[in-house]
């Protein structure tokens, strides 16, 4: 049963090598997905171009119709997967950071990495500029502890907090990615219109 | 439709497989999260301190013997230690596989392990799962070791002690245990120690007849 790292079916170590693994897999997908050119995913955030939501929303759904259905057949136990515990205030300020970041570098984290592994210079600057963050993070860190661990809720789901049944949960993510799909695609038609011009 | 169907760009198809099985999830709700359980805290914490839902080994003893057991003994230790000795009648269950056993919910369970704690863990998962009638035998295989399979009594009892050690002397005898005698009345801890160091070896399981049977369903 899933997840086999918690019914020990493997060790820490092979935990580590199974995770390589899975990454280099994540990477080569994000890279196919068009997510190690900053252009397009800095697009996003101005209409351009919404293949970042494309790609995100059908990230998310696919990932989430898998959990819920394994878990429905039997083969996981979706209380055991690991979630990060909520630190709402904490976490609202990174992901702004986060966000501006994304805005101003066109890119986030992960695919910074991808861009880098490409070959692209500024996919390196922006993986370098991360690390000394990282570092002036870590260093800032006592000041900042405090703040940090503000706010704790534990671990919270959306089915919890709403109140809902995870069934429903999952309807409602589908039919708004569905929703987001259809309305990007009318949309990328009506610039088609106007511009002449499909992407970017 | 079939032709409108295949039509469909591969993007559309995935898209109402999505759908599809979008709407599948709203109709089965919650996929099984069996494992996770809200608990009356106070309740439980109520129930605990009222000692009604522990059990000496003298009394599982006595239940044993005259037959009267209405309860399901579960042995909480290891495969291993479960095939060297077990209280005739037990079940083998580990502590991992409690809610997906075969105990139900209306059956009076009797716990033990080496010792209190893995039955008192046990006891608050089967508790908070719903698990009406859990019981905890008092001190676990430990003091049934002690107390029924190999008492001990000094030399010098009074007359009345001595009847009573005589009950004992049954009762040991029955499930193949050896009850034993301290020869010098001056015992220090020296020789408690040793003697449980050559304790006897445990008795070959030997299943009395009657408590193993299937208990009845329905009425």
């Amino acid at each position: 049963m899933m997840p086999y790292y918690k019914f020990n079916y493997f060790g820490l170590d092979t935990s580590l090598v199974i995770a390589v693994i899975i990454g280099i897999g994540f990477g080569f997908a994000l890279e196919r997905g068009g997510f190690g050119n900053a252009r397009i995913l800095a697009a996003q955030f101005y209409f351009y171009n919404m293949r970042v939501l494309k790609v995100m929303f059908t990230a998310i759904v696919t990932a989430m119709l898998g959990l819920f259905y394994f878990t429905w057949i039997g083969w996981l136990d979706l209380s055991l997967v690991y979630t990060i515990d909520t630190y709402i205030i904490p976490q609202i300020v990174g992901g702004l950071i986060l966000g501006i970041g994304f805005v101003i570098g066109g890119y986030c984290p992960g695919t910074s990495i991808v861009s880098a592994a490409t070959g692209r210079y500024d996919g390196m600057m922006y993986f370098a500029g991360m690390f000394f963050g990282i570092f002036v993070f870590g260093e800032m860190f006592p000041w900042l502890e405090n703040f940090y661990n503000s706010t704790p809720m534990g671990r919270v789901t959306l089915p919890d907090f709403l109140g809902l049944s995870y069934g429903l949960v999952v309807f409602l993510v589908v039919a708004m990615a569905l929703g987001a799909f259809a309305a990007a695609e009318w949309g990328e038609k009506v610039r088609f219109k106007i511009t002449g011009r499909i992407k970017e | 439709m079939k032709n409108y169907l295949l039509n469909l760009s591969t993007p559309k198809k995935l898209a109402a497989l999505a759908g599809f099985l979008a709407i599948f999830a709203l109709v089965i709700g919650n996929s099984g999260s069996k494992n996770k359980i809200s608990v009356n805290a106070k309740e439980l914490a109520l129930s605990a301190i009222k000692d009604q839902d522990k059990i000496s080994a003298m009394t599982l003893a006595d239940w044993i013997i005259k037959d009267k057991l209405d309860f399901t003994l579960v042995d909480l230790r290891s495969e291993k230690e479960f095939t060297e000795y077990t209280i005739p009648g037990s079940v083998n269950v580990r502590m991992e596989d409690l809610l997906n056993s075969d105990l139900k919910r209306n059956q009076k369970l009797l716990l033990f392990g080496n010792d209190d704690i893995s039955s008192a863990q046990a006891w608050f998962i089967l508790k908070s799962s719903g698990y009406d009638g859990v019981y905890i035998l008092n001190g676990g295989l430990n003091s049934w070791k002690n107390e029924i399979l190999y008492p001990k009594r000094n030399v010098n009892l009074t007359l009345e002690d001595s009847i009573k050690f005589e009950k004992i002397k049954q009762v040991s005898i029955h499930f193949g245990g050896n009850p034993q005698v301290r020869i010098s009345e001056s015992t220090s801890d020296a020789a408690i120690t040793t003697s449980h160091k050559i304790a006897p070896p445990l008795p070959k399981i030997t299943i009395p007849a009657g408590t193993n049977k299937k208990k009845k369903e329905g009425c």
